[in-house]
C-alpha cells in the first residue's frame, strides 16, 4: 500500500488546550457527547469527542461500526432527531456559528452552505419522485437568490465537473435511472452546489462497486483542493484514509483513541487499538498468513466498560485501564493519544 | 401509456360482460318473481299476461341479449316498481342526492383525515397524535348508523340546531354529510399518518435536511409527494360509494337517494333496475381503478419511465 505524503502537516494539531488559531478554524468541537434514549435505557454513542478542522485541511475519522464516527458528523449539523438524541458539548462551533444554539432558519442556512454532506448510500439519498436536476437546483435556490435558469446551468456545470459524461441527460434523469457511481457523483455535485467550507463524507464509497470506489475518492480529493474546502472523511476503511486525508482520528467506543498525521499513524501507531487495527489489514506484512483479527467485540454503547473502552480487548492493559478513563494527551508534535501505556 | 390504456379498456369490457352474465343469472336464479308479492295478489292468468308483456316468458338467453342490446343503446328499461319513468329517469332523479352526499362526504372527510394524519405524523406521540388515532379508531369501529343516531340526538334533539332528516333545506345537508365523512376521515387519518412516517424515515429526508432546505419545503414538497403514492390507491375507489349511496346514512336521515333502491330492486325482483345499478357500479369500479393506475403512474417516475436508461 502506498501512502501519499500529507500535503501539509496540520498546524497546531494538538489538544483542545492549544491556544494558537491557525488559518481559519472551520469546525471546533470540544467534549461532544451524543446519547439516545431507547426503551428506557440510554445509549451513549459519543462519549466526549474533541476535534477541529481548519480551512483546506482534511481529517479522517476511522473506527468500526458503532464507534460513533457517523453520529459525530450528524451531530455537527444537528441532523439527528432530538429527542431521542441528546447532544451536549463544551463547544461546538461550525463556521463561527454556535451549532448547539442555532435553530430553524439559522441551522438551515448552515447546512449545505457552511457544511455539506455526502452520504453512504447514493441509491437512497435522492428523492425518487424528482429529477437530479430539480434536486440540485432546489439546493442552489435554497441558499441563494438566482433565476431558475441560472441555477440550472450551474447544476449542469457541476455535473460536468464531477466527470459525468452526459450532464444534460443526467440532469433530467430520475434517481432510479442512474447507477450508484453516477448517483454518488451527482451527490458530490449537489454538495458542492453552494460552495461549502467543509465537506463531510460519510463512508462515501462503502455502497459502491470496487471499480468506482477509487474514482470517487480521487474526485472528492480533487474537488476538496479545487474548492479549498475542509474535508471530514468518515470511514472504516484504512485504505480510504491513507489515500485521502492529512490527519487521522481513531475512534473507539464513542471516544478518540488517537490522533496523528496520516503518515505517522501508519508508521508508528501509538495506541494499542490503532496497532491492532493496522495489524488486521490483510497483506500489510507481506506473505500468506492467517488473517489477524482483534479478539473480543465492540463495547456495548448501552453499557460501556469503565475506564478505557478498549481495555477488555487490549493486549497490554493494566489494572488502571479498567478504572480510570485515559485522557487525550499530546505525546509528540501533532499527535495525541488516549492511553495510559503510551509514551 | 396509450397502449396500456387500450389494453385496460379491453379488460374492462370483458369484466363488464362477465359481471352482467353472472348478475343476470343470479338475479333469475333467486326464487320468486316481480308479481309474487302477498300485498297485492294477482291471479295466475293476470300474472302470466304481465310476465308476457314484460318479455319475462321468453328463454333467459333471449331476455339477456335483449336487455344488453338495450344497454348498448343506453336503454336500461323501465323499473317495475316505478313504471311511470325509465330506469335512466329514476337514476337522474335519485342519484344527485347520493352523489352530493357521498362526494362532499368523501372530499370533506378525506381533507380532514389527511390534515389530521399529517399533524399526527409530524407530532408523533403528542396530544394531536392521540386525538387523531382515537378519532380514526372510533370512525372505523362505530357503525355509521350509530354515529348517525348520535349526531341526530346531539344536534337535532338536544341542541335543536339542525333538522333530523330531509334533504330539501340547505341546513339539512350538514348531519348526513358529517355522518358520511366519518369513514373517509378515519381511513385517511390512518393512511396519511403511516405513509408520512414511512417517508420521513427514508434516508433521502436526512439528505434534504443536510442540504439546508426549510422544514416546510421538505414536508410539503418532498414527503407529501412521496406519501401521496399509497394514498392515491385508496382515494378514487372511495368515490364508488357515492353511487351505491350509503344505504344506512340515507335511511337514517331520510335522504331521497339511490341507497334505498338497491334494497328494493332486489326484494321486489325489479330486474331492469337491479341490472342497471350493478352494471353502473361495475363500470365505476373499473374506471376508478384505471384512473388510479394512471394517476399512480403520473406521480411515480419509476413506473412512468421504467428501468435504467
Amino acid at each position: 500500500m502506498t501512502l501519499p505524503r500529507p500535503r501539509r502537516v496540520a498546524l497546531g494539531a494538538g489538544t483542545s488546550q492549544t491556544p494558537e488559531i491557525p488559518l481559519m478554524r472551520l469546525l471546533d468541537i470540544q467534549n461532544l457527547t451524543v446519547s439516545f434514549s431507547q426503551h428506557g435505557g440510554l445509549v451513549q454513542a459519543v462519549r466526549g469527542m474533541t476535534l477541529h478542522i481548519d480551512q483546506g485541511e482534511s481529517l479522517g475519522i476511522i473506527g468500526e461500526s458503532g464507534s460513533g464516527k457517523s453520529v459525530t458528523c450528524m451531530a455537527a449539523l444537528r441532523l439527528l432527531r432530538e429527542p431521542p438524541a441528546r447532544i451536549t458539548a463544551d463547544r461546538m462551533v461550525l463556521a463561527d456559528v454556535d451549532v448547539l444554539k442555532a435553530r430553524g432558519a439559522e441551522l438551515a442556512q448552515l447546512r449545505g452552505k457552511a457544511a455539506a454532506m455526502i452520504f453512504q448510500d447514493p441509491m437512497t439519498a435522492f428523492d425518487p419522485s424528482f429529477t437530479i436536476g430539480h434536486q440540485i437546483v432546489e439546493t442552489i435556490l435554497a441558499h441563494r437568490s438566482a433565476r431558475k435558469a441560472e441555477a440550472r446551468s450551474e447544476a449542469l456545470g457541476l455535473l460536468a465537473r464531477v466527470e459525468i459524461k452526459n450532464p444534460a441527460a443526467v440532469l433530467d434523469s430520475y434517481p432510479h435511472q442512474l447507477s450508484g457511481g453516477m448517483l454518488q457523483r451527482a451527490m458530490i455535485a449537489m454538495a458542492l452546489s453552494c460552495r461549502p467550507k467543509i465537506l463531510f463524507a460519510d463512508e462515501p464509497t462503502t455502497a459502491l462497486d470496487v471499480t468506482v470506489q477509487a474514482q470517487i475518492l480521487q474526485l472528492i480529493k480533487d474537488v476538496q483542493i479545487e474548492f479549498g474546502m475542509g474535508l471530514v472523511m468518515v470511514t472504516h476503511d484504512l485504505g480510504v484514509i491513507a489515500e485521502t486525508v492529512d490527519r487521522v482520528l481513531v475512534m473507539y467506543g464513542g471516544r478518540v483513541m488517537e490522533q496523528a498525521p496520516v503518515q505517522d499513524l501508519f508508521d508508528t501507531p501509538a495506541h494499542p487499538y490503532t496497532v491492532a487495527l493496522l495489524a488486521s489489514i490483510p497483506g500489510r506484512t507481506g506473505g500468506r498468513r492467517r488473517l489477524t483479527e482483534i479478539p473480543g467485540a465492540s463495547p456495548n454503547p448501552a453499557n460501556p466498560p469503565t475506564g478505557c473502552p478498549f481495555h477488555p480487548r487490549c493486549p497490554v492493559a493494566v489494572a488502571r485501564c479498567s478504572q480510570d478513563t485515559p485522557v487525550l494527551r499530546s505525546t509528540a508534535p501533532g499527535r495525541d493519544v488516549a492511553c495510559w501505556r503510551a509514551e | 401509456m396509450i397502449r396500456y390504456i387500450l389494453k385496460r379498456a379491453v379488460s374492462i369490457l370483458l369484466t363488464f360482460v362477465t359481471v352482467s352474465v353472472i348478475v343476470f343469472l343470479m338475479m333469475h336464479a333467486v326464487p320468486g318473481g316481480p308479481f309474487d308479492g302477498n300485498d297485492m295478489p294477482v291471479s295466475k292468468e293476470v300474472r302470466d299476461k304481465l310476465m308476457a308483456s314484460l318479455g319475462l316468458d321468453k328463454p333467459l338467453y333471449v331476455q339477456y341479449f335483449k336487455y344488453m342490446w338495450g344497454v348498448f343503446h343506453f336503454d336500461f328499461g323501465v323499473p317495475f316498481q316505478s313504471p311511470g319513468e325509465t330506469v335512466l329517469q329514476l337514476l337522474a332523479r335519485a342519484w344527485p342526492p347520493s352523489l352530493i352526499l357521498g362526494g362532499l362526504g368523501v372530499v370533506i372527510g378525506a381533507t380532514i383525515g389527511i390534515l389530521l394524519g399529517i399533524a399526527a405524523a409530524l407530532r408523533r406521540n403528542s396530544w394531536i397524535d392521540y386525538i387523531a388515532s382515537t378519532l380514526a379508531t372510533l370512525g372505523l369501529t362505530i357503525p355509521v348508523f350509530v354515529i348517525s343516531m348520535m349526531l341526530i340526538l346531539m344536534f337535532a334533539v338536544f341542541l335543536g340546531w339542525l333538522p333530523a332528516k330531509g334533504w330539501d333545506k340547505p341546513n339539512s345537508w350538514y348531519l348526513p354529510i358529517a355522518a358520511y365523512a366519518m369513514i373517509p376521515m378515519a381511513t385517511y387519518a390512518r393512511y396519511t399518518r403511516s405513509a408520512m412516517l414511512d417517508v420521513l424515515n427514508k434516508p433521502f429526508v436526512t439528505v434534504l435536511r443536510a442540504k439546508g432546505l426549510s422544514e416546510r419545503r421538505i414536508i410539503f414538497q418532498h414527503v407529501l409527494r412521496n406519501a401521496a403514492l399509497p394514498m392515491v390507491a385508496v382515494f378514487l375507489p372511495m368515490f364508488i360509494g357515492t353511487a351505491t349511496g350509503s344505504i344506512f346514512v340515507e335511511a337514517m336521515f331520510r335522504v331521497p337517494g339511490l341507497g334505498a333502491y338497491f334494497v328494493s330492486s332486489i326484494t321486489l325482483r325489479d330486474y331492469p333496475l337491479e341490472m342497471a345499478l350493478i352494471l353502473m357500479i361495475t363500470m365505476m369500479f373499473c374506471l376508478a381503478y384505471l384512473l388510479t393506475d394512471i394517476v399512480y403512474a403520473l406521480l411515480n417516475p419509476r413506473i412512468r419511465f421504467g428501468g435504467k436508461s
